[in-house]
Parts: C-alpha cells; structure tokens; sequence
C-alpha cells in the first residue's frame, strides 16, 4: 500500500480502489463545481477562461485525489481544490501578462433584488465597492473572494492560501478596514 | 470592530452583493463530464489495443499484477498528454479581455447609465 506521501495516478490504482475513487470524485466534484467555477471567474474575469480553468482544476484535482484524501485526515478537501484553482489563476496572469487588455463579458453579478430606485442607488455603492476591490493587494483581494463568494471560514481560507489562522485573520480584518476607509474617503469626496 | 460599527457603508453587506457566487453554464459540466468520459475511454482503448498483440502467455503474465507497469505508464502519459492538450488551448486562445475583477468591474461600468 502506499505512503501518505506518494502520489498514484488513479490509472495506477486496481480497477475495485479506481471504482471507488471515480465515485468520490464525482461526488466531490458535483459539490465544489460552483465554488471552483465562481473563484476562477473572479479571478480571471471572463467566463471562457474561467471554464477554461475550472476544467483544468479538477483535472488536477482527479490526478491527486487519492493521495489528497489520503493526507486529509478527514477534513474537508475544498481548500486543498482551491489552492489548485489559485496556483493555476496566478499561471494565467503569468501567462497573459503581456497580452493587450480590452472589456470582457459582462458578468453583471448585481442585476437582482432590488427595486428600480435601489437598483441606481445601489449600483453606484457597488461599483464603488468593485474599483476599490480592484485595488487590494492579490492577497487581500483573494481572501475576500473565498470569504463572500465561496462562503469560506478563516480556517478554510487559511489552508487555500498556505497562511496560519491568525494570519488569515488579519489579512481579512485588514482588507475590510482598507475597503470600509476607501468608501468613507469616497463618501467625502462626493 | 468597533470603527466598522461606525461606518456608514455596511462594507461586508456590500462584499455579499458584489460577490455573489456564480452558477456556472450548464455546459461546462457538460464539457468536464465529457472529459472525464473521454479519459477513460483512452484509457480503455490503450489497454484493449495493447492487450491484442500479446501471446498466451503474456496475457497469462498480464493477470500478475507486478506485470501492471507498462499499462500504467501508458495510461499515465495518456492523461498527460491530454491534460497538455487542455493547457495548450487554454494558452492558445488570444482572446484579448481584461483580468479578474477589474474585467467585471469595467463590464459593470458599461452597463450602468451613469
């Protein structure tokens, strides 16, 4: 049997182990499609690249599945899914990094629940919290899209990012703070 | 947090808002689906294929699990190869968008009337 540590290609595995993988996986994928999908679309900003990543994501994850389940001790493998989707997001941004930058589709990620008037009102305090989201550090920035979009808790998040729980703490405590006195110093401008 | 209680924004109400969890298309599961299927199929058909030009006696050695190894490699740089291919399209199409928040942001822009 195989040590924590090495990794087997799920090919490698005999057919009743690969059998039993391929269900865990399906399960496992069925549950984090949404998270997976939302963190690469906010990341990369456009829909064809972020199914483009949220395919390679599992692809990744499928070929570590078993040495991941492995090492988890049981707990849950969404951050572990997570930092695959970062690392490949931060190989895009390598990748594209020369590449001219023009408007992409529209997510319009803010076009339900509010009535006429709280749609204008509120849109313009949206698009205010956008730019100023736009201007966090990566790292913050991240953070916050783990916290909101994938609903993910401190310690979930600190696993995703490879940082301590304290440290995961602060850096969120701190990206709120820099957004709540980017909106405050908005508010008086205006 | 006291200095958030004192704000006028409500910025982690907003961060709900603007942050919401994206349902992604139906044909995106679909598509990983179809991959996954694809995988395997490959997987099956390299084994079938390699399984067709061994003797009696190699089908014989092939039951011996410590004999799994060639199959395995096979499979493996199999999956590779399509996990490359996968890679070189996504590297492959130039579309020219703009990145990440930043994109939505300026798609958002475009979209509201003032």
């Amino acid at each position: 049997m195989s040590g924590p540590e090495e990794n087997v290609e799920p090919a490698q595995l005999a057919p009743a182990a690969k059998a039993e993988l391929d269900r865990a996986f399906e399960d496992f994928y069925r549950a984090h499609l949404r998270d997976v999908y939302s963190y690469a679309y906010y990341r990369v900003g456009n829909h064809h690249d972020a199914e483009d990543l949220t395919e390679q994501a599992f692809l990744q994850a499928y070929r570590h599945f078993d040495r991941a389940r492995r090492e988890s001790d049981g707990r849950p493998l969404r951050p572990w899914l997570i930092r695959i989707a970062h690392n490949l997001a931060s190989n895009y941004y390598r990748d594209r990094s020369r590449r001219p930058q023009t408007p992409l589709d529209s997510a319009d990620p803010i076009a339900t629940r509010h009535d006429t008037e709280d749609l204008v009102a509120g849109r313009e305090e949206l698009r205010q919290v956008m730019a100023n989201l736009e201007a966090l550090s990566d790292d913050r920035r991240e953070a916050l899209i783990m916290r909101f979009a994938l609903g993910m808790d401190n310690r979930e998040i600190a696993r995703a990012l490879g940082r301590s729980d304290g440290a995961t703490k602060v850096l969120i405590h701190r990206a709120i703070k820099q957004l709540q006195e980017e909106m405050e110093g908005a508010g008086d401008d205006g | 947090m006291a200095e958030q209680g004192e704000s006028t924004w409500d910025v982690e109400a907003l961060l709900g808002d603007v942050l919401r969890p994206i349902e992604p298309p139906e044909r995106l599961s679909g598509r990983i689906e179809g991959t996954f299927t694809a995988l395997s199929a490959a997987a099956a058909t390299e084994l079938s294929d390699w399984a067709e030009e061994l003797s009696d006696s190699e089908m014989r050695a092939l039951r011996d699990p410590r004999n799994w190894v060639r199959p395995v490699v096979a499979v493996g740089v199999g999956g590779v190869a399509t996990g490359a291919l996968v890679l070189f399209e996504l590297r492959r199409r130039g579309r020219s968008e703009a990145n990440g928040l930043k994109g939505i942001a300026q798609g958002v822009r475009e979209r509201t009337p003032f």
